[in-house]
C-alpha cells in the first residue's frame, strides 16, 4: 500500500493541473516522479522551454526598442523600470499599512515604536548628509567633466560663428555695391539676383555647420552621467524615507488615535470642572454645549479609522469587487431570461430585437447613461436609505458601497449580460430531444423538467457564456473606471496618465500587466468551475 | 375487460406532409390486437415504420387517423403506463444509475414513502443485474450496462405495456444475448405485455409469443402474424437447436425476402419498361422512405 502513495500523489497533482488548465507543467511532474524521463524532457523542451525562450526574446526586443522612442512622458520604459515601478508601488502600499498600524497603536507599544522611529530618523539624517555631500561632489565632477568636453567644441563653434559672420558681412557689402552698379546700369540685374541667392545658400550652409557643433554640445549636456544619477536617486530615496519616518512619528505621537483620545478626555475633565463652576445660566448653557461637543468627539475618535491613500492593491481589490457585483447582476438577469428564451420561441422572438440592438452598444454609452440614472436615484447618497441600509450591516459596510460602485457595476453588467444570455438560451434550446422524450414518458412536471433535465444539460453552455461575460466585464470595467474616475485599476491608470511624473509611464505599463494577470486568473477560475459542472468531462478551450 | 384485446391498434395511419404533392402515409392501416401478458415482436425491413408504430403507442408521435387503446383507454399522450426503452439508453449523464431510475419512480409513486420508492428502484436495478453499480454514472458504465439501466427505468414504473425499441440494436452480439436473457427472465416473472421492435429474426423467434411481420413502406401494414409455440421459461440452448426454431426462422426470412422482391418490382414498374430491359436496377439496399423522415425516435 505504501508503495502506491507516490503514485497517488502524482495523479492527484496531475489531476489538479488538468482541472486548472496548466497541463504544460504535466511533464515536469512526471519527470519529478521519474516516469519516462526521455519523453518528458522532450516535451518539456518543446512546450515549455521553447515558449520561455520566445517570451524572453520578446522581452529582449522590448528592452532594445523601447529606449529609442522618446515621448512627452519620457522614454518608453524598459522592463527593469516597469519592475522597479512595481516595487515602488509595493513599498508605498507597505508604508500605508505601517502608518495605519502606527495610527492605531497605543500604550507601551506606541512609545516603543516612537523611540525606534526617532532612532531611525537620526540614522537616516546622518546618511542623508553623507549622501548629499557625495551628490555635491558628483555634481562638481560632472560639471568640470562636461565643461572640459564642451569647451573645445565651443571654441570651435565660436570660431566658426566668427568666420561665418565675417563672410556674411563681406557678401552683403558686395551685394550693396552690386546693387548700386545695377541701378546705374553698369551691370545686368541677373548678377544681383544670383548674388542674393548665393548669399542665402552660403548662409544656410554656415548655419548647418554651426548646428553640427551645437548638437554635439547638446548631446554632451543631455548625456546622463551614471554616478551623478545614482547619487541623486540615493539622496531621493533617503529623503523619501525620512519623509515617511516623519509621518510615522506624527502618527505615533500627536496624530495617534489613542493620544488624541487621551487629550480629548483630559479636555472633557477640564470641561466638567468648568461646567460645575459656571455661575449664570448663560455660562452654564455655553459650557454644557461644549461638553456635549467634546463627548461626541470622543465617540467619533473611538471608531475612527486610518484614511489610507489608494494604493494599487486597494485599487485592485476595488476593481475585483466591482466586477464581482456586476457579474452577479449579469448572471441574475441573463440566466433566467436565457432559460425562458430557450424554452419559449415567442419569448425568443420578443427579446431578439432587444438583444440585437443593445448588444453592440459601446460601454462608454452605457456608462454615461447609468451615471445619469444612478445619480438621479441618489441625489444625496450620504443619507439615502439604500446606502444607510448597507452601512448598517457589519462587514458589508467596510466594502464601500457608493453610487460610483453601483453605476460601474451596472455598466459592466449591461455589457456582460448578452453573451451569458445568448449562450444560456442556446444551451436550453439544444437539449437532447431524447432527454425530453424521457421526460414526456415519465410525465415529469415543469419543475422537475427544469431542475433535473433542462438546467443540468444546459449548464456547460451557461458557464461558457458566463466565462465570456466575465472576460468582457473585466475589460469594460477598466475603461469605465478610467472614464468616470471611480475607484479601481482604471482610475489608477488614468491618474498616472494625468500625473506625469517620471514613473507614470512605467506605472501604466505595470498596470497593464496587472490587469492582464487578473483577467487571466478570473478566466482560469471560470474554466475550473466549468470543468466541475460539465457532466461530459469534455475539454474546454483554454 | 377483454384480455385478448389488452392493447388494440386499429387502422392506424401515420402520414407526413409531402411538400411536392399528397401526404405520404408511412404506416397505412396498421391493425393489431395484443393479449394481456403477451410478448410480441414487430419485425420488418429498416425504414418500414416499425418505430413509428411504437412511438405512436407510446404517445410520443401523433396518430394521423385510427386509434390505439391500451387497457380500455385511448392513447392521447405519453405516460408511465407505457414505458419505453429506447434504442439509445437516453440516460441523464449528470446523475447516477439509481437517480436515473428514481426520476420516474418518484413521479409515478409520489404517494408512496421514501423507503418504498427506494426499494422499488433497487429492485428494478437488481432485476437487470446492476445491484452493484447503482451509484455509477452513465459515463462509468459500458453500453450494455447503460441499456440495462434504461430497461430498469422502464420496468420500475410497473407499466401496463413495455415498449422496447430495438433495445439491443447498438450492442455487440455477446452483450445482446446476455441482455435478451435478462429481459426474458423479467418478462417471465412479471408477465408484462411487451412490444419489441427488432430486425433480427433469431431474436424475434427466441423472445416472443407472436411475431408481427410488417410489409415495406410506404403504406406499411401488418403482413403476417406468426405464433411461436415454445414453452416458457425458454432456454436458449434447447430452443436454438430445434427444427421448429429453424422453421419459424425460415418463414420469417421468406417473408422478408418476399417483401424485398415486391419492392424491387414496384420500383422497376415505376421506372418504366425500358428500364427493365436496358438498365438493371441495383439491388435496393435502402428503402424509398427512411424512418428518419419521421420524428427522431432513437439515436
Amino acid at each position: 500500500m505504501s508503495e502506491k502513495t507516490p503514485e497517488k500523489i502524482k495523479y492527484s497533482i496531475l489531476r489538479f493541473l488538468d482541472v486548472t488548465g496548466f497541463t504544460v507543467f504535466d511533464p515536469l511532474v512526471r519527470l519529478a516522479f521519474r516516469e519516462e524521463p526521455r519523453k518528458q524532457v522532450e516535451s518539456l523542451v518543446k512546450f515549455l522551454i521553447i515558449p520561455i525562450i520566445f517570451i524572453a526574446a520578446c522581452t529582449g526586443l522590448w528592452w532594445v526598442v523601447a529606449p529609442n522612442h522618446k515621448t512627452k512622458s519620457g522614454e518608453v520604459p524598459t522592463p527593469d523600470i516597469v519592475i522597479s515601478s512595481a516595487l515602488i508601488n509595493d513599498t508605498f502600499s507597505n508604508r500605508e499599512k505601517t502608518k495605519e498600524s502606527d495610527f492605531l497603536l497605543q500604550g507601551e507599544d506606541r512609545l516603543e515604536s516612537l523611540k525606534e522611529v526617532e532612532h531611525l530618523m537620526a540614522e537616516r539624517a546622518t546618511e542623508l548628509e553623507f549622501l548629499e555631500a557625495h551628490l555635491a561632489e558628483q555634481e562638481s565632477i560632472y560639471k568640470t567633466r562636461t565643461e572640459s568636453l564642451i569647451s573645445p567644441i565651443e571654441a570651435q563653434l565660436n570660431a566658426l560663428k566668427e568666420k561665418n559672420r565675417a563672410a556674411r558681412t563681406g557678401r552683403s557689402s558686395e551685394i550693396d555695391t552690386l546693387s548700386l552698379q545695377v541701378a546705374s546700369g553698369e551691370r545686368p540685374y541677373e548678377a544681383l539676383v544670383r548674388a542674393i541667392r548665393e548669399d542665402g545658400e552660403l548662409y544656410a550652409m554656415g548655419r548647418g555647420e554651426e548646428s553640427v557643433f551645437k548638437d554635439q554640445i547638446e548631446a554632451i549636456r543631455s548625456d546622463k552621467y551614471k554616478p551623478l544619477e545614482d547619487a541623486r536617486l540615493a539622496v531621493n530615496a533617503v529623503a523619501d524615507e525620512i519623509q515617511f519616518l516623519k509621518k510615522r512619528q506624527g502618527f505615533l505621537s500627536e496624530s495617534n488615535r489613542s493620544v488624541k483620545l487621551e487629550q480629548t478626555k483630559e479636555k472633557l475633565v477640564a470641561q466638567d470642572g468648568k461646567l460645575s463652576n459656571a455661575e449664570d445660566a448663560k455660562a452654564v448653557l455655553r459650557e454644557a454645549k461644549a461638553f456635549v461637543k467634546l463627548e461626541d468627539g470622543i465617540g467619533r475618535l473611538e471608531t475612527q479609522q486610518y484614511a489610507s491613500a489608494m494604493t494599487v492593491y486597494l485599487q485592485i481589490k476595488r476593481s475585483i469587487f466591482t466586477v464581482f457585483v456586476g457579474f452577479l447582476m449579469a448572471a441574475a438577469i441573463a440566466i433566467p431570461i436565457g432559460i425562458l428564451c430557450g424554452l419559449n420561441k415567442i419569448a425568443m422572438a420578443c427579446l431578439t430585437p432587444i438583444i440585437s440592438i443593445f448588444k453592440p452598444v459601446s460601454p462608454v454609452v452605457w456608462l454615461l447613461i447609468f451615471q445619469i440614472i444612478v445619480g438621479a436615484f441618489f441625489p444625496d447618497p450620504e443619507s439615502h436609505p439604500f446606502f444607510l441600509f448597507f452601512d448598517s450591516i457589519p462587514f458589508i459596510n467596510t466594502l464601500g458601497i457608493n453610487p460610483s460602485l453601483i453605476f460601474s457595476a451596472c455598466t459592466v453588467a449591461m455589457c456582460a449580460v448578452w453573451p451569458a444570455l445568448v449562450n444560456t438560451a442556446l444551451g436550453v434550446a439544444s437539449i437532447d430531444k431524447d432527454h425530453l422524450n424521457v421526460a414526456r414518458v415519465l410525465r415529469l412536471n415543469f419543475w422537475d423538467r427544469l431542475t433535473k433535465i433542462i438546467i443540468p444539460s444546459s449548464l456547460p453552455l451557461v458557464f461558457t457564456g458566463l466565462r465570456i461575460s466575465l472576460g468582457v466585464e473585466w475589460m469594460v470595467l477598466i475603461a469605465a473606471e478610467a472614464l468616470s474616475s471611480s475607484d479601481g485599476l482604471g482610475k489608477f491608470v488614468w491618474d498616472e496618465y494625468q500625473n506625469g511624473s517620471s514613473f507614470s509611464f512605467a506605472n501604466i505599463i505595470y498596470a497593464c500587466f496587472v490587469v492582464g494577470l487578473i483577467g487571466f486568473l478570473l478566466d482560469r477560475m471560470m474554466i475550473v468551475l466549468q470543468r466541475f459542472v460539465s457532466f461530459d468531462g469534455s475539454e474546454t478551450a483554454v | 375487460m377483454n384480455d385478448d384485446r389488452f392493447l388494440e391498434i386499429s387502422q392506424v395511419v401515420k402520414a407526413y406532409p409531402n411538400p411536392f404533392g399528397d401526404d405520404v402515409a408511412v404506416v397505412d392501416g396498421f391493425d393489431l390486437k395484443i393479449r394481456k401478458g403477451e410478448v410480441i415482436s414487430v419485425i420488418g425491413h429498416s425504414g418500414c415504420g416499425k418505430s413509428t408504430v411504437l412511438t405512436m403507442v407510446a404517445g410520443l408521435n401523433e396518430i394521423t387517423s385510427g386509434g390505439i387503446i391500451v387497457d380500455g383507454k385511448e392513447v392521447t399522450e405519453p405516460g408511465p403506463d407505457r414505458a419505453v426503452a429506447f434504442q439509445a439508453p437516453c440516460l441523464l449523464p449528470w446523475i447516477t444509475a439509481f437517480d436515473n431510475v428514481a426520476l420516474g419512480v418518484n413521479r409515478s409513486y409520489a404517494h408512496e414513502s421514501k423507503s418504498i420508492r427506494k426499494e422499488i428502484v433497487e429492485y428494478a436495478l437488481s432485476a437487470v443485474g446492476l445491484a452493484d453499480a447503482m451509484n455509477k454514472r452513465p459515463s462509468e458504465m459500458s453500453g450494455g450496462m447503460q441499456q440495462r439501466v434504461g430497461i430498469a427505468r422502464a420496468i420500475a414504473l410497473k407499466p401496463k405495456v413495455l415498449l422496447l425499441d430495438e433495445p439491443f440494436g447498438r450492442l455487440d452480439s455477446l452483450t445482446r444475448m446476455e441482455l435478451q436473457d435478462v429481459i426474458l427472465d423479467l418478462l417471465d416473472r412479471d408477465k408484462i405485455t411487451t412490444m419489441i421492435i427488432t430486425h433480427d429474426p433469431d431474436e424475434a423467434v427466441f423472445m416472443s409469443d407472436r411475431i408481427c411481420m410488417m410489409t415495406n413502406g410506404p403504406g406499411a401494414k401488418v403482413g403476417e402474424l406468426m405464433e411461436i409455440d415454445f414453452e416458457r421459461p425458454r432456454d436458449r440452448k434447447e430452443i436454438l437447436g430445434t427444427d421448429a426454431f429453424f422453421e419459424y426462422r425460415r418463414r420469417l426470412i421468406q417473408f422478408l425476402d418476399d417483401c424485398e422482391h415486391e419492392k424491387e418490382d414496384r420500383r422497376k414498374l415505376k421506372a418504366g419498361p425500358e428500364a427493365l430491359e436496358n438498365k438493371p436496377m441495383p439491388h435496393a439496399s435502402k428503402p424509398a422512405f427512411k424512418e428518419e423522415s419521421g420524428p427522431k425516435v432513437a439515436v
